[in-house]
């Protein structure tokens, strides 16, 4: 009952999806009120439908029906309530049909606010987005369905992977992650409605830039929170391995940011137009050969889902999309027209371009990496490896000249900056860099990538801060006003600003913490007997006693370690080994105790009663990254608020002469 | 990530190209050890180090400096015995390719193709480097033939009331217009804040 | 509105957008259907690595060396991998009926106490040596087990066969390696 449930739903997801494109289509090429009008409803059509096949999963998953294949699959009846709901996304049928409830919520706000406006953009846009939504439909309904019937259902299932249980952040890291990730399909509709009628103005641009903003914040703190997850999960010591599947929801976010700033210019010079619409397509087709990357299995990662035959269909979606979007650039970039000019001597601008350029080049860098061990086995039959080594020793450099274009290009003026102009603004921030170097030197940073990092961190703090503040020293000063009032004002009137200097704040830290917890942190590995002690740096590590934990899907055995900091007790560490029903291998949990100065992490590599192996290390600053990126999606949510309270509030300009506006009814 | 692995990134700073090639030591057993026989600390930080560029095979995607399989740590381990015998990192990286093949090594040497992935990013900077320069030239060569304007939010059409986002096509107008902005609401340069919708 | 504008192709974006999706698409579509976890052994056709490991239960250290005129089969295996299980039937049946190639096992991550126990359930007619820093594995570039090494006369790698055996494999690696040394 169930399973014919769920495929049903989903035959009606895709019907909906490819006539709702269709109409889509057509209505952009013939604009007509009934046409917006049912293309609309097919959109929410296509939502209520995911919807519902997920709900239908959710039930299936919680009320143990194996009869359902995904089920079968991942479910338990001996897991947490907590996990089963989690399976949904936990594996790769599942984890489509999420995708696919992503998409549909995406595409019915997306739709909705833009319902009354846009008219000659929106039927296109809703075209585009329904063609991919009937793509993953149709992954669902035959190579990745997760409603097959199962004929002979057992009793019980294996649960989904014991790596997935361990630790509650796999909760939210994944809809994060689909919701900055397939969030990209909202903005590559737009892009190509904008290609597809050949105009993109300011009044475009905006719900273009919104939705790519929100998108972006998911995505920004879905990449952080996988991060986290590794480093408090996988037991190795560090949150980035720049394995395939990490660098898969890395690249897009690098074309998202870049496209960010790119839509700035567009708005404020009129410039960049076809560069910021190759910026939004890239950075969809990229979610696609993303998720193309994580469960074809061609690439060799942690995350691999197990090989699968929807590889090659992804694959075809994928060229599908590519040639798509390239006859659309060909044909119709020229046509979206300059309508101002770069400032071409020092100025804001420049930099821009130079930032631009240098996000490209880490997108490059990332994905020739990633692809590269395919290529040399096509070109050479050779098997290698391109690993963290190699990303680490390109991104540093890249990272660091970020780091200092984001300091000189908001002290930079928007036009051509006279050398007067251009020692006032870059003057003064220099002492900040001097300090924040001068401090490290003496906490002992010897790295010369760490200390540079320093410097330009303390330069592009210092403009960070001043240009987050110049609104209201401003108006301090033209109006006389105190500072609360001034802020206050300003606040309402430049929000945006603020909100994107603010995620500057958040950029500059992260970057900072990055450098420093990865260069001035210390490592030990000790095989400890019951009662020893061993010290790393300030804190003092005794073996207490091995524990034996029981839960319904598993069996641990945890180390009881004692930590203290110079003579003073700090509590106790458990460490575990984890030995998981249907899995050979066990899996090792480490303690990790956080302050906001460093991170003291051990991990066990063998135990039993007697002895216990540990990996000891001490991490500078790794709880300021996590901040840092809080303080980044905060940021982005002050840029985005009043753009979205604002665009509904204000009504549309002067009505264009044009027979939509007149005839389009809700 | 390990500070070692990072500061052996660091001073291999792209300024210093790729590791060394060699092709990997054929015959009965690798040659006699080219470099001093090492102890103590330096001992330590040199296996972290050449553990940092072997892959685990066993793994998925960690070095050996990494991880805790039982194969990742007998190979530190020999890592660590060959350090102490003297042998240099080119020699050991040379041992474990022996068996294991290119596959084992987490940085690429520079063999073959290998070239793109050392030089591909270099091409890519110079050419966005050259298509920044072409673009403001061609920008410079526009400003040339057409009165240059700060402001790029085009002046509406005539009929239509003027509102914060315009300004009167009369550039001298438009300046005075856009100093008034400046000192009455505090806006940079007269030009409104980017929350104007 | 479809306006009617002349569609002009912009070829800078055409040949750009083609320099670097074609390649891309190729590379990924070559690779379809190759498991990136299955990497080939580059020690075929090369000397096998010298060892000297002491057997199972004790006794004097044999070394490949020692084996030098005669093919040798090396069998990595772990009383923990039920496959190994599966293909001791077929090794030890092989190692009877084969008696001019010398079998070796090397045990792999595992207890002495435990393969003690193992081999006196499952007697084996060759001897099985204990791999206790784990040397020989990483000599022989093993990433699991089982695998298998056929040597030679000469000391010379053959074949290396990766997961469990039937005896008809066995025998026609086995003559691949008998053959080689000729």
């Amino acid at each position: 009952m169930v399973p014919i449930l769920g495929r049903i739903l989903i035959l009606l997801a895709l019907l909906a999806a490819s006539a709702g494109a269709l109409v889509g289509f057509a209505t952009g090429m013939r604009p007509n009120a009934a046409g917006w009008k049912w293309a609309r409803r097919l959109a929410y059509a296509f939502a209520a439908f995911m919807v519902l096949a997920n709900l239908t999963m959710e039930y299936a998953l919680l009320t143990h029906d194996f009869s359902v294949s995904y089920v079968a699959h991942v479910g338990s009846r001996r897991v947490p309530t907590w996990v089963s709901i989690v399976s949904l996304w936990s594996s790769l049928e599942g984890s489509i049909l999420f995708w696919g409830l992503v998409m549909g919520v995406y595409i019915a706000v997306a739709t909705s606010r833009n319902a009354n406006r846009h008219p000659e953009y929106m039927p296109y846009a809703v075209g585009v987005w329904l063609a991919c939504g009937a793509f993953f439909s149709f992954l669902l309904a035959g190579p990745a369905q997760p409603f097959a019937t199962v004929p002979n259902p057992a009793l019980d299932g294996p649960g989904p992977n014991p790596l997935l249980q361990n630790h509650y952040l796999m909760v939210i890291h994944p809809p994060f992650l689909y919701s900055g990730y397939v969030g990209m399909t909202i903005p590559f509709g737009l892009a190509c409605a904008a290609l597809l009628v050949g105009r993109l103005g300011n009044d475009f641009i905006r719900p273009l830039r919104n939705f790519l903003l929100l998108s972006w914040i998911f995505l920004t703190c879905a990449i952080v929170l996988g991060g986290w997850w590794a480093y408090e999960v996988l037991g190795w010591g560090g949150y980035w391995a720049w394995d395939p599947v990490e660098n898969a929801s890395f690249l897009p976010w690098l074309t998202a940011t870049a496209a960010l700033h790119s839509a700035l210019l567009v708005e404020r010079k009129g410039v960049l137009k076809g560069w910021t619409v190759v910026l939004v397509l890239a950075t969809y087709l990229l979610t696609i050969l993303g998720t193309f990357m994580t469960r074809s299995g061609v690439f060799n990662s942690v995350h691999s889902f197990t090989q699968s035959a929807i590889g090659p269909t992804i694959l075809v979606f994928l060229a599908a999309a590519l040639v798509f979007s390239l006859v659309l650039l060909a044909l119709r970039v020229d046509t979206l027209g300059a309508e101002g000019r770069l400032e071409t001597g020092p100025s804001r601008d420049v930099i821009f371009l130079v930032q631009n350029l240098l996000f490209v080049l880490f997108t490059f860098t990332v994905l020739l990496g990633t692809v590269f061990p395919l290529v040399v086995e096509a070109v050479r039959g050779v098997q290698m490896s391109v690993g963290r080594p190699y990303f680490d020793r390109m991104s540093v450099p890249v990272g660091v000249a970020l780091l200092f274009v984001m300091g000189v290009g908001p002290a930079l003026p928007w036009g051509r900056a006279t050398a007067q102009q251009m020692r006032s603004a870059l003057l003064p921030p220099l002492l900040s860099a001097l300090l924040l170097a001068i401090a490290g030197l003496v906490l002992g940073v010897r790295n010369p990538w760490t200390l540079l990092a320093l410097f330009f961190g303390g330069f592009t703090a210092q403009v960070t801060l001043s240009e987050m503040f110049l609104p209201v020293r401003q108006r301090m000063r033209s109006h006389g006003e105190r500072f609360a009032e001034a802020f206050r004002q300003a606040q309402v009137r430049g929000r945006r600003r603020f909100g994107a200097y603010v995620v500057h704040a958040g950029a500059i830290l992260a970057i900072v913490s990055i450098a420093v917890s990865s260069t001035m942190g210390s490592s030990k590995e000790v095989q400890l007997n019951k009662g020893e002690s061993s010290t790393l740096g300030p804190y003092t590590l005794t073996f207490v006693q091995a524990e034996q934990v029981t839960d319904p899907h598993r069996e641990s055995v945890q180390a009881r370690v004692d930590i203290s900091k110079n003579g003073r007790s700090l509590g106790a560490l458990y460490p575990r080994m984890s030995q998981y029903e249907n899995q050979r291998e066990q899996i090792g949990s480490p303690a990790v105790r956080s302050s906001l100065t460093e991170d003291l992490y051990v991990s066990i590599h063998n135990i039993d009663s007697a002895s216990v192996g540990l990996l000891v290390l001490i991490n500078p600053m790794v709880s300021w990254i996590w901040i840092a990126t809080a303080i980044m999606a905060l940021g982005g949510l002050v840029a985005l608020v009043p753009s979205l309270r604002g665009a509904a509030a204000t009504a549309p300009g002067p009505v264009p002469a044009t027979p939509i506006a007149i005839e389009g009814s809700p | 990530m390990r500070p070692a692995a990072f500061a052996l990134a660091g001073i291999l700073a792209i300024a210093s190209g790729a590791p060394a090639a060699s092709p990997p030591a054929v015959g009965t057993g690798i040659e006699a050890p080219r470099g001093a026989q090492l102890s103590g600390p330096e001992l330590d930080k040199r296996t972290e180090d050449i553990g940092a560029l072997l892959r685990c095979p066993v793994c998925q995607g960690l070095s050996v400096a990494d991880s805790p399989a039982t194969m990742a740590r007998n190979m530190k381990a020999e890592v660590r015995e060959k350090l102490a015998k003297g042998y240099d990192q080119e020699q050991i990286l040379a041992y474990f390719e022996r068996s294991y093949g290119e596959f084992v090594r987490l940085d690429p040497p520079m063999r073959g193709v290998n070239w793109l992935v050392w030089f591909g990013p270099l091409a890519v900077l110079l050419a966005g480097g050259a298509v920044i320069a072409w673009v403001m030239r061609r920008s410079r060569r526009q400003a040339g033939a057409t009165e240059p304007r700060e402001v790029a939010i085009a002046a509406p059409a005539d009929s239509d009331p003027p509102s914060r986002d315009t300004v009167p096509a009369d550039p001298r107008l438009a300046a005075a217009v856009r100093r008034v902005r400046m000192l009455a609401y505090g806006w940079p340069q007269g030009v409104p804040p980017k929350a104007a919708s | 509105m479809a306006t009617a504008r002349p569609s002009r192709i912009n070829g800078k974006v055409v040949i750009a957008g083609l320099a670097i999706t074609l390649p891309l698409l190729g590379v990924l579509v070559a690779n379809l259907g190759r498991d990136p976890h299955s990497v080939r052994s580059p020690l075929i056709g090369r000397p096998a690595p010298a060892f000297s490991l002491v057997p199972v239960g004790g006794g004097a250290p044999l070394s490949l060396e020692n084996l030098r005129g005669k093919p040798v089969v090396i069998n990595f295996w772990a009383t923990w991998c039920v496959p190994c299980f599966e293909e001791h039937a077929a090794l030890t049946a092989a190692a009877r009926g084969l008696p001019d190639v010398q079998f070796l096992g090397i045990v792999y991550e595992d207890e002495e106490a435990r393969t003690q126990d193992f081999l006196q359930q499952r007697p084996s007619p060759y001897p099985s040596l204990i791999d206790s820093e784990g040397k020989a594995a990483i000599a022989y570039g093993v990433f699991g087990v089982p695998e298998t090494f056929f040597i030679d006369g000469n000391g010379r790698i053959v074949d290396k066969h990766v997961g469990p055996m039937t005896r008809s494999t066995i025998a026609a690696l086995a003559t691949k390696a008998k053959e080689g040394a000729r």
